[in-house]
């Protein structure tokens, strides 16, 4: 087999793991070539619109399991290949020298047992690292099962390691990946934690949810990923809309991927990190789902608005964060600059506030950006739905926080 | 007449003529480099300039991150850079360091959004530059930003690739940074130019395997054309290898 071959088929069957990102580390270039920045580069995006940053392949596509969802399962009837060690550290370094990289993912279907699997990754890598000099980022996804020995040694030489919850409950993992025992992940995610250091996975860990394959809902999804946050002190929690590569009764018979509602789950991700939310604030047993046409900031303010109108020149930088239409960025603005002088109106539009969304929401000096008898919920629910319809035409998922 | 202040393109050159200004108190009408076409109207005005230490003053009395938002706005392509970086300059010495937080001020919001946007570019030319082997082992890429960011952007390969001898050419300015291992040297094309662009032997193999690997990667089910220009904007499709016979 060439080597073209086995990129087609290695890299095929990497591209449904949604992280790609490089970010998290501060690598200092050596001896050899590379370093890694903190805020990660993109080098390019693929016709899908998601961001390439690291040249994201599988080490070998066979596999001894068979869980329902994956391409690469056992039970199916696809072109295998395995790449050798010093095939992907050529690849690695050639790539990463013309600039088309940040550095290298690896992942792998399971060959043998996980500890046999384990230990050709880190043989890769260990080259890469040792003899190429190697000093770019590197990810690497644990196999499920392998040995803490193993998570030790792999640990020290990757910038990122992590392992994939896939499913949002036991259930559906029990369900669709039943060799995949969730304690198997878990300990992974323990003993990532457990060891992170400056010189042990710097970059944290990450891990990711197929969206769309079991039942549950996004209450249940949110719930999971904010226990994640906290219990395992994740950096990032990805969400991949499921996408249908096999038939199997067991699997629903979706046939677009539900990219809308992964969406949703990222807004809401982000509202959980950086905005001071929690779940509870966004969903609960009455509403287990998101709304469709509006995003969850918005509905969250429009089922507030006795929290509403809120003050820009003394309202608390968290209270900044709830308005729609405010970000991080412009909330941080506000508060830098309302020491040095009164901010109005025309003020905010330069530091970046989205107007057309947070005029419903807001006062300069306690003077309203629009006429009171407006300040209703359904006048101002059609016009945020219709503002994101123009916006969506427009942008079409452009939101993707990849 | 509108006197227009002329000075000879670098940012050393710039600083020394806005500092002449305010010694002599005199507000300019408008500052332009010497390539600049005059109106009926303008009259203009070279200044005699001798002031060897500028940047160490200026260095002493701008604080690190103001004085990065000024330089990042010389490096843009805004027609009116010089009078912003003139106005900004005259507020720091009024407000000094907090005035990077004055928006309400126009000159400040320009300085800050154009400073922004330079630096945003010189990012994602950190990912959209491609090099490629030449025979003699030296990596070549060639680059079109609206910005002049190639100091920056060599900066950040010099670092990055710093055991390898590199070239980055940009093309709309005509200027050429060269990097020998130890050190980075820009020059006009006038001055310096490569002729021999021939690819080492695996070149051609290395930039199949990463088209192959590009056109994999994307998901159709999820195809989204609007997205990907979003984030890769098509003027820059033409420099970048993967993209390039789509444009
Ligand atoms: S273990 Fe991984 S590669 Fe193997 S079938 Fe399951 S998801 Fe696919």
């Amino acid at each position: 087999m060439t080597l073209k071959e086995k990129l087609e088929i290695l890299s095929d069957s990497a591209k449904y793991d949604a992280s790609c990102s490089s970010s998290g580390s501060s690598r200092k270039s050596g001896n050899g070539i590379g370093n890694t920045e903190i805020s990660g580069i993109c080098h390019s995006f693929a016709s899908d619109g998601r961001c390439i940053s690291l040249l994201k392949i599988l080490m070998t596509n066979v596999c001894i399991y068979d869980c329902k969802y994956c391409i690469n399962r056992k039970s199916n009837n696809v072109k295998r290949a395995i790449f050798t060690p010093e095939e992907i550290c050529e690849i690695t370094i050639n790539f990463y020298k013309r600039n088309y990289i940040e550095g290298l993912f690896l992942s792998s279907g399971i060959i043998k047992n996980a500890d046999y699997t384990m230990e050709l990754m880190i043989k890769t890598i260990e080259l890469l690292r040792n003899k190429y000099h190697f000093g770019g980022y590197i990810h690497a996804k644990a196999i499920p099962g392998a040995s803490n020995y193993l998570l030790k040694r792999l640990g020290k030489l990757v910038d990122r390691l992590s392992a994939n919850i896939e499913l949002p409950t036991s259930d559906g993992l029990k369900l669709l990946a039943p060799n995949k025992e969730e304690n198997k992940i878990t300990n992974i995610m323990n003993y990532v934690k457990e060891n992170q250091n400056k010189k042990f996975v710097p970059a944290g860990q990450s891990t990711q949810m197929i969206i769309g394959a079991s039942k549950e809902s996004d209450l249940d999804i949110m719930s999971r990923s904010e226990n994640l946050y906290t219990d395992y002190k994740l950096k990032r929690v990805f969400y991949s809309a499921y996408i249908p590569v096999n038939n199997d009764k067991l699997l629903p018979s979706l046939t677009v991927p539900p990219l809308k509602r992964e969406n949703r789950l990222y807004q809401a991700d982000w509202l959980l990190r950086f905005y001071g939310f929690k779940v509870e604030d966004i969903l609960d047993k009455k509403n287990p789902n998101f709304n469709i046409l509006i995003d969850p900031k918005a509905d969250w303010a429009l089922r507030h608005l006795d929290e509403f109108p809120k003050e820009i020149n003394i309202c608390s930088y968290l209270d900044l964060l709830k308005i729609p239409g405010i970000g991080v960025t412009s909330a941080k603005r506000i508060i830098s600059s309302r020491k040095l002088f009164n901010i109005s109106f025309g003020d905010l539009k330069k530091m970046g506030v989205v107007l057309k969304r947070a005029q419903y929401f807001i006062t300069c000096n306690n003077r309203y950006f629009i006429d009171k008898q407006y300040l209703k919920k359904d006048f101002i629910e059609t016009n945020l739905v219709l503002g994101n319809k123009i916006e969506n035409n427009l942008n079409e998922r452009q939101l993707q926080l990849f | 007449m509108n006197n227009i202040y002329v000075y000879e393109d670098s940012f050393i050159n710039l600083l020394n003529l806005i500092d002449q200004l305010f010694i002599n108190n005199v507000k300019p009408y408008n500052i332009k480099t010497t390539n600049y076409n005059p109106d009926l109207f303008d009259n203009l005005v070279y200044l005699k300039i001798e002031n060897k230490d500028i940047l160490t003053k200026y260095k002493k009395i701008v604080d690190k991150e103001n004085f990065k938002i000024i330089y990042y706005v010389y490096l843009s392509n805004d027609i009116n850079k010089e009078l912003i970086i003139y106005y900004y300059l005259l507020n720091y010495f009024k407000y000094k360091a907090k005035v990077m937080y004055m928006r309400n001020l126009n000159c400040v919001n320009k300085a800050l959004t154009i400073s922004n946007y330079v630096s945003r570019e010189n990012h994602k030319f950190k990912g959209f530059t491609r090099f490629r082997e030449l025979k003699n082992n030296v990596l070549f890429a060639e680059i079109e930003p609206e910005n002049n960011i190639l100091e920056i952007l060599s900066m950040h390969f010099k670092n990055r690739l710093k055991n390898e001898f590199w070239i980055i050419k940009d093309k709309k300015r005509e200027i050429i940074s060269i990097y020998n291992k130890k050190k980075i040297f820009i020059y006009k094309c006038s001055q310096f130019d490569i002729l021999d662009v021939n690819d080492s032997y695996n070149e051609e193999q290395i930039e199949k395997l990463w088209k192959l690997f590009y056109k994999t990667i994307g998901i159709e089910a999820r195809r989204n054309d609007q997205c990907r220009r979003n984030f890769m904007p098509k003027k820059y499709w033409k420099n970048i290898l993967e993209v390039s016979d789509e444009v």
